[in-house]
Order: C-alpha cells, then sequence, then structure tokens
C-alpha cells in the first residue's frame, strides 16, 4: 500500500504542475524524435548511396589477375651455381588472360546456398568510331538476363529494348552521352575496335542512361557471344564473373569459403571501393554522434527541471520525511515521475520521428535518379531511441531524487 | 492504573556548530509518563524547540540516549526511525506544513496510508471523522493552499492523530489559532491524554495553553529549570 501510496503522490506532483511536466516530456520527446530522425535519414542516404553504388558494382568479382611476371626458369636453374647469367631485356609472356572455363566456376559458384545471381561478363577498352569522331570506352559483353538480375540494366535503356541484343546477332547498346559524343543515334552503326586491331560494326538497337555519369559516356553493351567474337575468344570464355550474395556485408566469409575451388582472384565490394565504405563508416559515426548529443542535452533538460522541482519541493519533502516517509519512498516519489517523463516523452518522440521522417520524405531531391530525400526505417532505430530515451531521463532524475532521499528533515523544517 | 514510561532520556548534550560551536542542550534527563499532557517553555533560544525535535527522532545528531516506548532510538539508520516515527509519532510543527498540491483529506489521510495497516476506506472514514471533531466539515476536499492559516494548523492536527500515534509532539500547536480554536484543540489533547492514553509533549509560548497542562518543564539556556 505504501507503494501505491508513493505513486499517487508522484502522480499529483506530475499533474499539479502540468505545464513543468509538459516541459520536461518535451525535452525527452525532442531528443528521441531527433534521433529517430537522424538514422532514419542516414540509413536512406546510405541505402541511396549503395543504390546507386550496386548498379554497377557487383558484391564479388571473380577474375584473373595474370600477374605471374616473377617466373624465370633460367634464373633459378643456374640460381646455386657459379655461372653468370644475364637476360637482356626481359619480356613477359602472357599465359592466360581472363577465365577459359567459366561454366565450370559458375556452377560450382552456384552451388553456395548465399548466391542470390552471377553473370559473366568479357570486358575490353575499345575505341568507338562514328564517322570521323573517335572515342575510346569499354565494351561489356555480358549474359542478357542474369546481368539485369545482378544490376537492373533494362531499367537503364531509354531507347529500344534490352532484350534487342538477343535478337540482333550485330546489336549494341550505347551509353546516352556516348552516343551524343559519337554524334550517332538508334539505328544507325558504330565501328569498334579493338586493342588487337579487329574492327567490327554493329548496328544501335539501343540507348541506356545509368545514375552514373562514366558509364554513360564509356560504356557499350555487346552479347556476350558477339563480344568473345570480336576479342577471338573461345565460347566458354569470360574475362569477369560477377556474383552478388544475400548478404553484402557479409562477403569475406563467402570469399574464404570458394577461395579453395577457385584459382582465380576473387575480390570483394569492399576491397575494390574502400572509400564507399569509409563513406559510409562516416554517415553512421555521424548520426550516432548527433544523436547522442542530441538525448544528452535533453538528459540534461530533464535534470534541470527534475532538480528544480525537488528543489521547490524540498519542505514537502522534509514533511513527507517527518511524517515516516523513507529515503526510499523519497526517491520511489521522483523516479516514478522521471519514469513516467522518460516513457511519454518516449513514445510521442518515437510518433514525432516517424512524422517528421515521412516529411522529410517528401521533398523533392532529383539528383542521381532520386525523387525525394531518402528515408528509411530501422525497427532498431526506433527501439534504440525509446530505451535510450528512459535511460537518459531515469539517469537525469535519478541524482537529483538520491538528493532529495538525503534531505535532513529538521534543517528546513527549523528554518 | 500502573504507570509505564513513555519516554526517557539521558543525560542528553547537544552541539550546534554553525557559527561556532555551541552546547545547546546540556546533559538533560527525565522521563514522561504514557498519557501524561505535557508542556515545555521557556525563552527562544533556551533549547526547547532543540529538545523537541530530538525527541521527535528527526533530529539524530545528539549525545546520550533516547528511548520511546522502551525502544532505544538513538543509534537507529533514518529509515528505521521514518518507520517508527510514522507508526509511533504524530507531529505537529510551528507552521502548518502541508502539502499544497493534495487536498485536506489526502494530507490528513498520507501517515495511514504510508503505514498501510488500515483499508483505504477505513482510512478515509477515519480522516473525515478526524476532520469533523477539529470543526473543519465541509472543507475536506479543498487544496490545503485554499484553507485559512488556522483551518490549516487544524488539518495538521488530525494528520498527526491519524495512525492514533503514543506520542504526539507539537511545536506551538496551537500558534496559529484563535482562542476559541486554542481552547478546542487543548480539549482535544487532554481528551486524547486521559481517554486513551496518548502521550502528549508541546512547545508552547502560550501560559494559558501550559497551566492546562498536566506537567509543565522550563528550560533555560540548555538546562531544565522545573
Amino acid at each position: 500500500m505504501s507503494k501505491t501510496t508513493n505513486i499517487q503522490i508522484a502522480k499529483v506532483h506530475l499533474t499539479s504542475k502540468i505545464w513543468q511536466t509538459f516541459v520536461a516530456v518535451l525535452g525527452v520527446t525532442f531528443g528521441v524524435s531527433m534521433y529517430i530522425f537522424m538514422n532514419s535519414f542516414m540509413n536512406g542516404v546510405n541505402n541511396a548511396q549503395d543504390d546507386l553504388a550496386f548498379s554497377a558494382l557487383s558484391h564479388i568479382r571473380i577474375y584473373n589477375l595474370d600477374n605471374k611476371n616473377d617466373y624465370n626458369p633460367i634464373e633459378s636453374h643456374y640460381k646455386d651455381s657459379k655461372t653468370l647469367v644475364t637476360i637482356l631485356n626481359r619480356k613477359n609472356i602472357q599465359y592466360t588472360t581472363g577465365l577459359n572455363n567459366s561454366s565450370a566456376i559458375v556452377s560450382s559458384v552456384m552451388k553456395q546456398p548465399e548466391v542470390v545471381a552471377i553473370a559473366r561478363q568479357v570486358n575490353a577498352n575499345v575505341f568507338f568510331r562514328g564517322g570521323s569522331k573517335q572515342v575510346n570506352g569499354i565494351i561489356s559483353g555480358v549474359e542478357l538476363k542474369s546481368e539485369d538480375e545482378l544490376f537492373n540494366t533494362a531499367e537503364t535503356v531509354i531507347q529500344g529494348e534490352w532484350n534487342n541484343l538477343l535478337t540482333y546477332k550485330t546489336g549494341i547498346i550505347l551509353g546516352k552521352l556516348l552516343a551524343e559524343k559519337l554524334g550517332l543515334q538508334i539505328n544507325n552503326s558504330v565501328n569498334v575496335l579493338t586493342s588487337d586491331g579487329v574492327s567490327k560494326n554493329y548496328i544501335i538497337v539501343g540507348i541506356f542512361e545509368s545514375n552514373l555519369k562514366t558509364m554513360d559516356e564509356t560504356k557499350a553493351y555487346l552479347n556476350i557471344t558477339a563480344a568473345r567474337q570480336l576479342v577471338g575468344k573461345n565460347s566458354d570464355f569470360a574475362s569477369d564473373i560477377m556474383v552478388n550474395i544475400k548478404d553484402r556485408d557479409n562477403t569475406a566469409s563467402f570469399i574464404q569459403k570458394i577461395a579453395s575451388m577457385i584459382p582465380y582472384q576473387i575480390e570483394s565490394w569492399q576491397e575494390a571501393n574502400e572509400q564507399l565504405v569509409a563513406g559510409s563508416e562516416l554517415r553512421n559515426i555521424i548520426a550516432v554522434a548527433v544523436s547522442l548529443t542530441i538525448l544528452l542535452v535533453a538528459g540534461f533538460g530533464i535534470y534541470n527541471i527534475m532538480t528544480m522541482t525537488i528543489n521547490e519541493k524540498i519542505r514537502e519533502i522534509a514533511i513527507l520525511k517527518a511524517l515516516g516517509f523513507s529515503g526510499n519512498d523519497i526517491m520511489t516519489i521522483f523516479l516514478t515521475q522521471a519514469t513516467v517523463i522518460g516513457l511519454l516523452g518516449a513514445l510521442v518522440g518515437a510518433i514525432m520521428g516517424y512524422g517528421i521522417s515521412l516529411l522529410i520524405n517528401m521533398i523533392p531531391f532529383t539528383i542521381a535518379g532520386m525523387e525525394t530525400l531518402p528515408i528509411f526505417f530501422r525497427a532498431q532505430d526506433f527501439l534504440l531511441a525509446i530505451v535510450f530515451g528512459i535511460l537518459t531521463t531515469l539517469i537525469a532524475g535519478y541524482l537529483p531524487s538520491r538528493k532529495a532521499s538525503k534531505i535532513d528533515p529538521v534543517i528546513i523544517i527549523r528554518g | 492504573m500502573e504507570k509505564t514510561i513513555s519516554i526517557e532520556i539521558n543525560n542528553l548534550i547537544k552541539y550546534f556548530y554553525e557559527p561556532e560551536k555551541f552546547q545547546v542542550l546540556k546533559g538533560l534527563s527525565f522521563t514522561v509518563q504514557k498519557g501524561e499532557f505535557l508542556s515545555i517553555v521557556g525563552k527562544s533560544g533556551s533549547g526547547k524547540s532543540t529538545l523537541l525535535y530530538v525527541l521527535s527522532t528527526m533530529d539524530t545528531d545528539y549525545e546520550g540516549t533516547l528511548k520511546i516506548n522502551g525502544d532505544v532510538l538513538t543509534g537507529k539508520t533514518q529509515n528505521q526511525l521514518a518507520a517508527f516515527r510514522n507508526e509511533h509519532i504524530g507531529f505537529v510543527f510551528q507552521f502548518h506544513y502541508l502539502l499544497p498540491e493534495f487536498t485536506a483529506l489526502q494530507n490528513v489521510m498520507l501517515p495511514a496510508l504510508k503505514l498501510g495497516k488500515l483499508s483505504i476506506e477505513e482510512i478515509e472514514h477515519k480522516a473525515y471523522e478526524s476532520l469533523r471533531l477539529l470543526d473543519l466539515k465541509g472543507q475536506e476536499l479543498k487544496n490545503a493552499k485554499r484553507l485559512s492559516g488556522g483551518q490549516q494548523q487544524r488539518v495538521a492536527i488530525a494528520r498527526a492523530l491519524i495512525n492514533s500515534p503514543s506520542v504526539i509532539m507539537g511545536d506551538e500547536p496551537t500558534g496559529n489559532l484563535d482562542t476559541k480554536n486554542s481552547r478546542a484543540v487543548q480539549d482535544i489533547f487532554k481528551q486524547l491524554a486521559q481517554e486513551h492514553g496518548q502521550t502528549i509533549i508541546c512547545v508552547t509560548h502560550d501560559p494559558d495553553f501550559a497551566n492546562n497542562t498536566d506537567r509543565i518543564i522550563e528550560m533555560q539556556d540548555g538546562l531544565i529549570l522545573s
């Protein structure tokens, strides 16, 4: 019964100065809602950034680095003898380029349960020529269906059709800016010249526009069989194999798993794009720092209000103690108030954070394929915000409550 | 009726340390019988209020021993003393210290709610009864801060009585009352002492009040004169 009495006293305190309670609740609300908004916004930005990056980047890339330039049979043969060996103008012989047995690799990688999509590519640096104009760029021979699974390339084709590459053996799809540079339009023909001196004409069956300007300026797609023909390779050749897995943050363990099966270089997107990882990590740190600061400031606000309340009620606390209320009772009374303020503030804050985020999500932002400012909600942010909000309030309420519980009734009553 | 000892103090010494060390109570010893109505008088600065605060168990910074109802209270923790006060001591302050945001009824009920020995209905009934006895009928549900000084003082007295404590202590309990109400309070105290055997100790300046009690302790410079 004593417990309920304490809670009733707390209730009277909270309701008799409703404005003060309101301001305290508002402090928590502000902290919690800003925490949720900041994190949802940062998540949205990170996701947008990733979507942008992964429109041309797979989670894992398998390729042949061909860096065996330390092979030197003559020197190693005479290494321990007293023969003087001099080799002038030594050159590396190219043993292999690309992956000549790509279907074997594809089928063994496909067996892994983590794999979501896998696509082979034949990439080559070429010159594009349209009339007198000559532009250097990259030709990418792709498996149409799996390429689209990985990168949603079909969506980026703004004129013509992605699948035109299937039907037209000599079809090519050019980046929009590349086509403009060459002064070419759809259904025109374009000449492609490889580094080996092979020259071939293709019909432009499509134009694509991605979110990456460099791609639009330099890239063209061919069917993979046409590309193999162009570079003069066998029908199982691929220069790169692109793999997407379920959890892109978990590439390291996947690579470790498949490394023994594949005698080629396996590279994760993190290794290939450290700046991406760094950018997203830094944004996360900023988000956490800002939101913690907000919660801290809100905590100080609550601390102030609680201290003020307790100073105001110092005489009442003394009376309660004289009447036989113990220090623990006094603590319960004020901690109950802090808890109510914390709970109320956190819940209202969560709702408000959600609302603010939705509003921000409506602000137009039309750069790089985005339409509005990005927002992404995660349940854990809401949970953390609420837990932090309540915790901050409790800590901010605990210190003044402890002080209140130690008040000596005589000193105050004597006057 | 066999006389039992309600309060016993032995060689009570107390110092004030601010602004400089000063002996307020200089080795007091006396006993108070159960059901005795006692008043403590003396000039201001004689140490009578200080003595009362020590007796009330709120002030623990003293030398000597304090016994109430046979329990040695010297050396107990603050929380133990708070629980003891709640059950055994009713206190009426020099100023009418009520909780301003609570109604008169709630103020009176609080010590009983804290004690938790009766149901809320019983406590409420008892509080109404007590307030009626003190001529406060109709004021029960008003906020304490809306009552007049005299009314507040009587609410404070009702609050002190709610747990039927064995000892009631007052620091100028009638200081804010007119003659009529002052008399009424004195009569209630007298009745409580005689009929319920409750011990009553009041510090007072009012000679009429003092003369109306069973025994007067007069203090001067930290010593008992008579």
